[in-house]
């Protein structure tokens, strides 16, 4: 067991029948970071988040969590162990109240209701939401969906948290909002990966940055190399465009000869 | 909030003096009952939101497992009280351990597919009474057996056991379970995320669930002193549950007694009213709640009378 690394994810790889969404994917991340996955839409970035929080089972490789393997635990033990996660399409718990919401989290570390709600008290104070505590989540927007999401899973007291795209669908004001946020968390002492597509964003936030396209890690690197990065431009960009252009241009050269 | 309890639990409590008519009597008793067994479904349909609709089996062989007792060894038959609850828990772990992989519609049809089956099996099996089904000591040999003319002690048995599932559904309501359950029913996935064991804790409410819907079978037998395997296996036994909880307020405390009482008053009416016809009359009512609150209110009774006392506080405020 290595102590440096939190969670060690070796060459994890994920196939719909027979559609290979994740190829052979590894990633090690230490204790105190804050990493960053990008990729366009459908690059695979969303299966391998969920192959890590234990959402899905890969097809291969192994996904290590503080030296015990978690690759074929349930979502529930990967709670217990520690980590904790969002959902892209946020899954509120609408009829419930938002201090009920984040109870749930909180009876994993606490058997009573009295030091449950205390806790959750504490964290809906941490996330700006103790004002709404006794109003039904289906009451919340979007941001404030997003926020609930990750006090509930903040709850769990995770020492890594994972969050997908909690940030895409947020006027700029409240990305300025949830990204002052993910820093408060991080500063507590949470490991954070964040899944998102919007690049820019994630360059601010991420001390290291993962680019997934077509199911493969083609980038690793500090932000401003990511940035910089031909291969990564090429994949936001769309050389597929490019070169579906110049196969068509080369075709009509066959004809043409 | 702590008077409406008094309230209603004096109520309850006096409720005989007031019905002392053999035939209101038997139906105030069978609300209770019925009130019980909607409240035993409550745990794992209401809260949990896991619909099942096979809990007749549970209640069949709680009612069956005592006349068993008398049937075959003259024994007493409150005796087999705790047998038919220890089956009727192994036959929900059983049940419920394959069932609990599947989610919403495709659980349900799994669960009314066991009931049939195992109504099917008891309707054969010579041991248990086959078709003709089981009887108990006519007459009370000792006081152990429970026998009384009058409905009116039952109605007291019956306002006991309903005392208990209230007051764990209460309990529940305010611990880790209670939460885990909820959680369950509004997200299963998310609740997963959040370490909610959520194969295990439907297990636990299943378990719990049958064992109360065992223990109020076993009491009806003792009362009615008769079972056939329609009346105590069949599937309307289990929709009536569902559909009680269902028309009450589905994962609410009170709601499966409130269904029940109306419930049982509309089918005595209707009975008296149209006689043999009115068990027909009975099952159209059924198909009319259930088209009524699932195009209306899914929440029932109990949430269109939060929503009105909701709308008279707004109302009070802005004047």
């Amino acid at each position: 067991m290595n102590s440096t690394i939190l969670l060690k994810a070796h060459k994890v790889s994920k196939a719909f029948q027979g559609f290979l969404a994740v190829a052979g994917a590894d990633l090690e991340i230490s204790p105190g970071e804050i990493v960053g996955i990008i990729g366009p839409n459908g690059a695979g970035k969303s299966t391998f988040f969920n192959c890590l929080s234990g959402e899905l089972a890969p097809t291969s490789g192994s996904v290590i969590f503080e030296g015990v393997d978690v690759t074929r635990k349930t979502p529930e033990e990967h709670a217990r162990l520690g980590m904790g996660r969002t959902y892209q399409v946020p899954a509120t718990f609408e009829d419930m109240t938002i201090l009920d919401n984040v109870m749930v989290g909180a009876f994993l570390r606490h058997a009573h209701q009295a030091n449950a709600r205390q806790e959750a008290m504490r964290i809906l104070e941490f996330t700006d939401l103790k004002a709404q505590a006794d109003h039904r989540a289906k009451s919340l927007g979007t941001p404030g969906r997003k926020r609930l999401e990750i006090a509930r899973a903040l709850a769990t007291r995770p020492r890594l948290l994972l969050l997908d795209e909690a940030l895409s669908g947020l006027t700029p004001l409240e990305i300025q909002q949830a990204i002052a946020l993910v820093r408060e968390i991080h500063r507590t002492g949470v490991t954070l990966v964040i899944v998102e597509h919007i690049m820019e964003v994630v360059l601010t936030l991420a001390q290291r940055v993962i680019v997934f396209n077509h199911g493969e890690i083609i980038a690793t690197g500090r932000p401003e190399e990511i940035a910089n990065d031909t291969k990564v431009i090429g994949a936001y960009l769309g050389t597929g465009r490019r070169s579906r252009r110049s196969a068509a241009m080369s075709s009509l050269d066959g004809h043409g000869a | 909030m702590r008077w409406a309890w008094v309230v209603l639990g004096g109520v309850l409590l006096v409720a005989p003096l007031t019905f002392q008519d053999p035939f209101y009597g038997r139906m105030i008793a069978l609300m209770l009952l019925w009130a019980v067994l909607a409240s035993a479904w409550n745990i794992v349909g209401g809260y949990a939101g896991q619909v099942a609709i096979g809990h007749a089996v549970f209640f069949g062989v709680g009612a069956y497992v005592p006349l068993l007792v008398y049937t075959h060894w003259q024994g007493v038959p409150l005796l087999g009280i705790p047998v038919g609850i220890a089956v009727s828990v192994g036959i929900a772990v059983l049940v419920g351990v394959p069932t609990f992989r599947l989610l919403g519609h495709y659980f349900s049809m799994a669960t009314i597919a066991v009931a049939e089956l195992i109504r099917l099996l008891v309707t054969n099996w010579e041991f248990v009474g086959a078709a003709r089904g089981l009887g108990g000591p006519g007459t009370g040999r000792t006081i152990w057996d429970l026998s009384y003319r009058s409905s009116i002690p039952y109605y007291y048995i019956f306002l006991a056991v309903f005392t208990l599932v209230l007051g764990f559904t209460y309990w529940m309501e305010q611990s880790r379970m209670g939460y885990y359950l909820r959680a369950i029913k509004a997200g299963q996935r998310a609740a997963r995320s959040l370490g909610v064991s959520a194969p295990r804790y439907k297990l636990y409410a299943m378990i719990v669930s049958a064992a109360f819907t065992s223990l109020a079978g076993s009491l009806y037998a003792v009362m009615l002193g008769f079972v056939d395997p329609d009346s105590v296996f069949g599937i309307m036994v289990s929709v009536q549950m569902v559909i009680m909880a269902a028309l009450g307020g589905a994962g609410t405390l009170i709601g499966p007694l409130v269904g029940a009482a109306l419930l049982i008053a509309l089918q005595t009416f209707a009975n008296s009213l149209f006689g043999g016809q009115g068990n027909g009359l009975t099952f159209i009512l059924y198909g009319g709640i259930i088209i009524l609150l699932s195009r209306f209110e899914p929440g029932g009774l109990l949430e269109i009378w939060n929503h009105y006392l909701a709308r008279k506080r707004r109302k009070e405020g802005t004047e």
